[in-house]
């Protein structure tokens, strides 16, 4: 096993540039889209058309503005407005009109389901009080309704399940969890697939003539995988704690959910290596298939939005989602070993049926 | 001391290798001839205990080698038709490598890895990347890989395809170095008759599975000695005087070439004056007239009717 283990890690040490590149690629990843979209305040153009363009604008901006932290809204010309959308600059603007709102965006962002999200509460809002209140003028309901909530008959506090802080959810923390997972995902991969690229060189049968026996020729590739895979991650996590002081949470389950979810990686990728039997075909397949299961996963957009059954479905077959899940557990709720013993127990399953059924499919119909 | 008792495999209902008896006797050196897809490397395969034949036996000292394997491999080097190396690793990485897998000792392993370089002549190029080399430069260490643990029993399979005379020579001295000097077993395949008959005291013939005749050069080239094949320079070409051979009594099969005729006949003194005959009658004057010296080549086209590299 170890003279296995050594000449990957040989192979490696004269070109460490994958590695390294995979490493700067999550970091770099994590900075651009965590950053941009969550962690910073987004500003959105919005506009009206018509006569009274002018009154409509005032009025909707001041109510967007009113309760929405993360977003300011900011009224601009129409033209430039769908110009910057168009351009790809901003992902959104909005048209305003006297009861309602146009959305006007070039892609389908998570941030675009969020920001819908806060204008399509406001303009209900407004709509109901104007309800309530029989005419368009509402601003007289609302100073009374202020007024009403601050000696409030009956007040409802928010704390969470474990009595603490109720902590809102961070996308830049998911989004890290998400692409350091994703982008090791490949690093594993390619390295799993060594094993085919043995077995179509001879290699493999050489190996298999001497006294190596099998388990170890696996356990030689599957550990050096697991290695560098956990190397990768453990490295970016370590630099956005330490060097750019993000909050990571608590380091040692952080790290040992990623241990685990390395684990069940190499696993998976050995699953699929069994399958392809030739390095050529796992270089077609894996890469397809592997950036499908952050998406199905829910990793890039905030809890509860993927909610397609057959998607959850699928999803639950992979380690991904319950990975991340745990890791957000821990490092904003402050959940501790046992309340991540499920989600890891989950990956730790995936990994023996995984392994078991791709090292028999690669045993079977070789010669 | 090897041999193989009706060694049969089959892919799908395909019998790839039928039946084959061979045997290695301690120091030979035998080869093993067939042309592509003969069933060459299926046999090693089978032998060297990479692959479970379908039935049939390989036995050791009369111990048969199928259920364990492990005393057979030990003493066996087999050098794989493709190049079984890591490309990535120097010449000399790729051997240390081999080398700890097959268990050498370490104070051995280094003095070893320099005397396999220096056999197959690649000692200065060993801190290469296997990448860099040429092909012949390749199936060189693809053989030192295989002589690490000094093996008893070497098994080559066609290890000279496609390379630069240089390389070859370089191997084909080799291995003899190996069968002479040091003793070792050589079974070696190939589709190059000259190899064989250089390198090997004793050859395999195989075709379609079938191992169609054995012996040594002198028994193989005695299968034609009631043939002979003829070469005749004509002054013309003429399809009358061809069909006009081929009608004459003997002969088994006649060829056109640029210069005139090659005629393959059971040995026949009257042979030449029939010939002269029938050209007088047809206007042609035979310019030249040769029997050849036959080659196992012309055995194998003799048994199969093809020659040995399409
Ligand atoms: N795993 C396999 N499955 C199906 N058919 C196979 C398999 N391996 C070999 N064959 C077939 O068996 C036949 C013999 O193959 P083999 O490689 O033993 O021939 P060979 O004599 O070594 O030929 P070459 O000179 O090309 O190396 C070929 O027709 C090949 O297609
Ligand atoms: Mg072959």
């Amino acid at each position: 096993m170890y003279p296995v283990f050594y000449a990957q890690f040989l192979k490696d040490k004269r070109k460490p540039l994958l590695i390294l590149t995979f490493i700067g690629l999550s970091i770099l990843a994590t900075l651009i889209f965590g950053n941009s979209a969550w962690q910073t305040n987004t500003t959105v153009a919005v506009f009206a058309t018509g006569p009274n363009a002018e009154e409509i604008e005032q009025k909707w901006v001041k109510l967007l503005n009113k309760d929405n932290e993360n977003t300011e809204y900011v009224i601009s010309e129409e033209g430039e407005a769908r110009e910057q959308v168009r351009e790809g600059k901003r992902d959104i603007a909005i048209l305003l009109m006297e009861q309602d709102y146009r959305l006007i965006t070039a892609s389908d962002m998570p941030n675009i389901q969020l920001i819908e999200q806060e204008v399509h509460k406001v303009f209900t809002e407004e709509a109901q009080l104007q309800a309530i209140a029989g005419s368009a003028d509402t601003a007289e309901l609302r100073e009374e309704i202020d007024r009403y909530l601050e000696k409030p008959p009956l007040t409802v506090k928010i704390k969470s399940v474990n009595g603490g802080e109720l902590t809102s959810h961070n996308m830049g923390t998911q989004l890290l969890f998400g692409f350091t997972l994703f982008i090791a995902m490949f690093t594993i991969g390619f390295k799993v697939n060594g094993i085919n690229a043995d077995k179509v060189s001879g290699v493999w049968n050489r190996l298999n003539l001497s006294p190596v026996s099998k388990t170890n020729m696996y356990t030689g590739h599957l550990l050096y995988s697991f290695f560098i895979g956990f190397f990768q991650m453990a490295a970016v996590f370590l630099i956005f704690e330490y060097v750019m002081n993000y909050e990571i949470g608590p380091l040692s389950l952080i790290l040992t959910i990623a241990a685990v979810f390395t684990l069940s990686s190499v696993s998976l990728a050995m699953l699929v290596a069994g399958f392809t039997k030739t390095p050529e075909k796992f270089n077609m397949v894996y890469p397809s298939v592997i950036p499908i299961i952050p998406i199905i996963s829910g990793v890039y957009v905030p809890p509860g939005v993927m909610d397609n059954p057959v998607f959850t479905f699928i999803a639950d077959l992979f380690p991904m989602g319950y990975a991340v899940e745990a890791m957000m557990d821990a490092a904003l709720f402050g959940a501790d070993w046992s309340e991540i013993m499920l989600p890891v127990s989950l990956m730790l399953l995936i990994a023996v049926i995984y392994m078991g059924i791709g090292i028999n499919l690669g045993e079977r119909s070789r010669r | 001391m090897l041999e193989t008792v009706k060694l049969t495999k089959s892919f799908k209902d395909k019998k790839v290798v039928d039946e084959i008896n061979l045997y290695l006797q301690t120091g030979e050196s035998v080869g093993l001839l067939g042309p592509n897809g003969a069933g060459k490397s299926t046999t090693i395969s089978m032998i060297a205990s990479l692959i479970k034949p379908t039935s049939g036996d390989v036995k050791l000292n009369g111990k048969s080698t199928i259920q364990n394997p492990s005393d057979l491999r030990k003493m066996l080097g087999v050098v794989p038709q493709e190049i079984a190396l890591y490309e990535e690793l120097s010449a000399y990485e790729n051997l240390k490598f081999f080398g700890k897998a097959y268990r050498v000792e370490k104070e051995t392993l280094e003095v070893r890895i320099q005397e396999v370089l220096d056999m197959v002549g690649l000692k200065d190029r060993q801190k290469e990347l296997i990448k860099t080399f040429s092909g012949g430069m390749k199936r060189r260490i693809n053989i030192a890989a295989a002589l690490l643990h000094n093996p008893k029993i070497l098994i080559l399979d066609e290890p000279t395809v496609g390379i630069d005379p240089q390389s070859r020579n370089h191997i084909l001295e080799t291995v003899r170095e190996l069968n002479q000097t040091q003793g070792t077993t050589v079974l070696y395949t190939s589709h190059y008759m000259e190899e064989v008959e250089q390198l090997c005291n004793r050859v395999y013939i195989m075709d379609h599975g079938k191992i169609i005749a054995t012996g040594s050069k002198e028994e193989l080239l005695s299968i034609l000695s009631s043939e002979d094949t003829i070469g005749v320079q004509l002054s013309k070409r003429s399809e009358a005087f061809t069909d006009k051979i081929k009608t004459l009594p003997d002969v088994l099969q006649v060829e056109q070439t640029s210069e005139g005729l090659r005629i393959m006949a059971k040995k026949n003194h009257h042979l030449l004056s029939s010939l002269v005959h029938a050209a007088e009658k047809e206007g042609i004057q035979i310019m030249n007239y040769k029997v050849e010296i036959p080659s196992l080549e012309d055995v194998f086209l003799h048994l199969t009717g093809k020659t040995l590299r399409d």
